[in-house]
């Protein structure tokens, strides 16, 4: 799939400073884009934290990131379960001279059933952070913010924008 | 007859769960059924600690599988074997559970079925009526299973063998329930508030989405009316103060936010009971089962009941203390099935999954 990066400073209208150094993206389909585009870049041991109000895009950006991760499957809301593995289609990395087939999971977590990060040992996931061959996401990422101080995370912020989702990475 | 006597646990997910259910020939009963957050725990005898028992499951689950068994009062030696949840659910909480049951199974020298939560929250149908020879659970059965974290329609063949139709594609009904709640500053869990509040409200009040009604395909998705109730509470509440939106629950007139309520509601429903219907039509299908958390919401109960028994369908609907997570089910599926699925040597192998890969 050939997807571009939408340049926040053509489509949006909210690029006159109201979002720094962040995207809009006008609908769903541009949500799964931009998403599918980002996680071309993913290597393998990130943290993504997903920030934003409920049907701000959260699930939605998910879902691209599994397009672009070629994940196979419906991947819905961990809301309840708090979180979901799905298996990521071994590719290939350059590493020395020779390739590396690289097999990890996409984690997808939600905390927003958790009080706080106390919930999250309880249930025994945190160790689950610390696997380089994992790339976890987290929605109401915010809510544990403490326990992922430990970690080099990134931050996403979701933002409603009349129809459209304001992105803003940290 | 000879008995067949089942110990089930369950830790899929929030609960910590164990049974014991007894089947003789095709009769099957509830010896026990134990959830740890729904007993008062005495922190000296029972060595928990009362507010974290609820989500830890590994000093949750010996009490619980201990009280499951003194109230059945039965002794482990009378058990016949072992069953476990092994998927969907929370990984590291199923794992908790399958090693608890895979020491026990080598302690105690018993057989051990590592089962899916799906189709257990299915045979709870099975529970309620008693009688497995039931014409009700003649096949195939359709099943609609409805919770926080599952929206699913499956078509079964027996017990075990079912073919995926459809489930949702983002967020489970039960979970649209919760966060309508949240948006309109109900609290948690929502399901139960909005249910309520709706029987006050006018299901015509606000025109909803029917997502995914005209598609064909069996396929559900409560993302998008989710976000179209964000989008009306929005418009009613910022025309009033544009500021906060938390603050001004008070401001919109009780009788709008069971209105809200009501027409949420109807659009979540209509949409499984019609895909329901049509499923079973094209199926031809005689016997429809109603499954997990949402199977409590009393509207679908009613509305389901209703539309089968016009269209001259049987439908099965588990008791209100079955629909929750709970380990009756567990033990009542592996009662059913046994002694397939059942090993004394392969168990080792049992492990977690997120999802239910049992498909066949």
């Amino acid at each position: 799939m050939n997807v571009e990066f939408i340049n926040p400073h053509q489509t949006s209208p909210f690029s006159r400073g109201r979002i720094k150094e962040g995207v809009f993206l006008k609908n769903e389909q541009a949500m799964k884009k931009f998403a599918a585009n980002f996680a071309k870049k993913l290597k393998g041991g990130e943290i993504l934290a997903l920030v934003g109000e409920l049907g701000a895009g959260k699930t939605t950006f998910t879902q691209g990131l599994a397009i672009g991760l070629k994940i196979k499957g419906k991947i819905t809301s961990p809301t309840f379960v708090i979180m979901n593995e799905y298996p990521v289609a071994p590719r290939k990395r350059a590493g020395n001279y020779k390739l590396k087939i690289l097999n990890f999971k996409l984690l997808h977590l939600d905390a927003y059933r958790l009080k706080d990060e106390k919930d999250l040992s309880a249930l025994g996931v945190a160790e689950l952070l610390n696997d380089p061959n994992n790339i976890v996401v987290i929605e109401w990422a915010d809510k544990i913010k403490k326990f992922l101080k430990k970690y080099h995370v990134i931050w996403l912020e979701f933002k409603i924008k009349g129809a459209g989702r304001g992105v803003v990475i940290k | 007859m000879k008995k067949i006597i089942i110990l089930g646990i369950e830790t899929s997910c929030d609960e910590t769960a164990a049974s014991v259910v007894e089947r003789r020939g095709n009769k099957i009963k509830i010896l026990s059924s134990v959830v740890a957050s729904q007993i008062k725990w005495h922190k000296k005898t029972d060595g928990v600690v009362p507010e974290v028992a609820a989500r830890l499951h590994v000093s949750a689950i010996i009490p619980t599988i201990d009280k499951a068994l003194k109230q059945a009062k039965i002794k482990p030696e009378k058990l016949t074997a072992l069953a476990v949840t092994t998927r969907p659910g929370l990984v590291p909480a199923l794992a908790v559970g399958i090693e608890t049951a895979k020491t026990l199974a080598l302690a105690w020298q018993k057989p051990l079925a590592g089962l899916s939560h799906l189709q257990g929250h299915i045979a709870s149908a099975a529970l309620t009526l008693g009688d497995l020879k039931n014409k009700k659970l003649a096949w195939p059965i359709l099943a609609l299973v409805v919770s926080g974290g599952h929206t699913e329609l499956r078509l079964l063949s027996s017990w075990k063998k079912y073919r995926l139709l459809g489930s949702t594609r983002d967020d489970a009904v039960g979970e649209a329930f919760d966060k309508v709640a949240k948006m309109l500053g109900l609290g948690y869990p929502g399901g139960p508030i909005v249910s309520a509040l709706a029987t006050k409200g006018q299901a015509d009040a606000f025109n909803f989405p029917r997502p995914m009604m005209k598609e064909n395909n069996f396929d559900f998705s409560y993302s998008g009316l989710k976000t179209a109730v964000l989008y009306k509470w929005q418009e009613l509440t910022i025309k009033r103060i544009p500021n906060s939106i938390r603050q001004l629950t008070d401001q919109i007139p009780n009788s709008t936010i069971s209105n809200i309520c009501a027409s949420f509601q109807a659009a979540a429903l209509e949409v499984l009971v019609y895909k329901t219907m049509r499923a079973a039509e094209k199926y031809k299908v005689k016997n429809i089962i109603l499954a997990g958390g949402v199977a409590a919401n009393k509207k679908l109960r009613a509305d389901l009941t209703q539309v089968a028994n016009k269209g001259g369908f049987n439908l099965t609907i588990p008791d209100f203390s079955l629909c929750t997570d709970n380990a009756a089910m567990i033990a009542g599926y592996g009662a059913i099935i046994y002694p397939e699925s059942f090993s004394r040597n392969n168990w080792k192998k049992l492990d977690a999954s997120s999802r239910d890969d049992t498909e066949l």
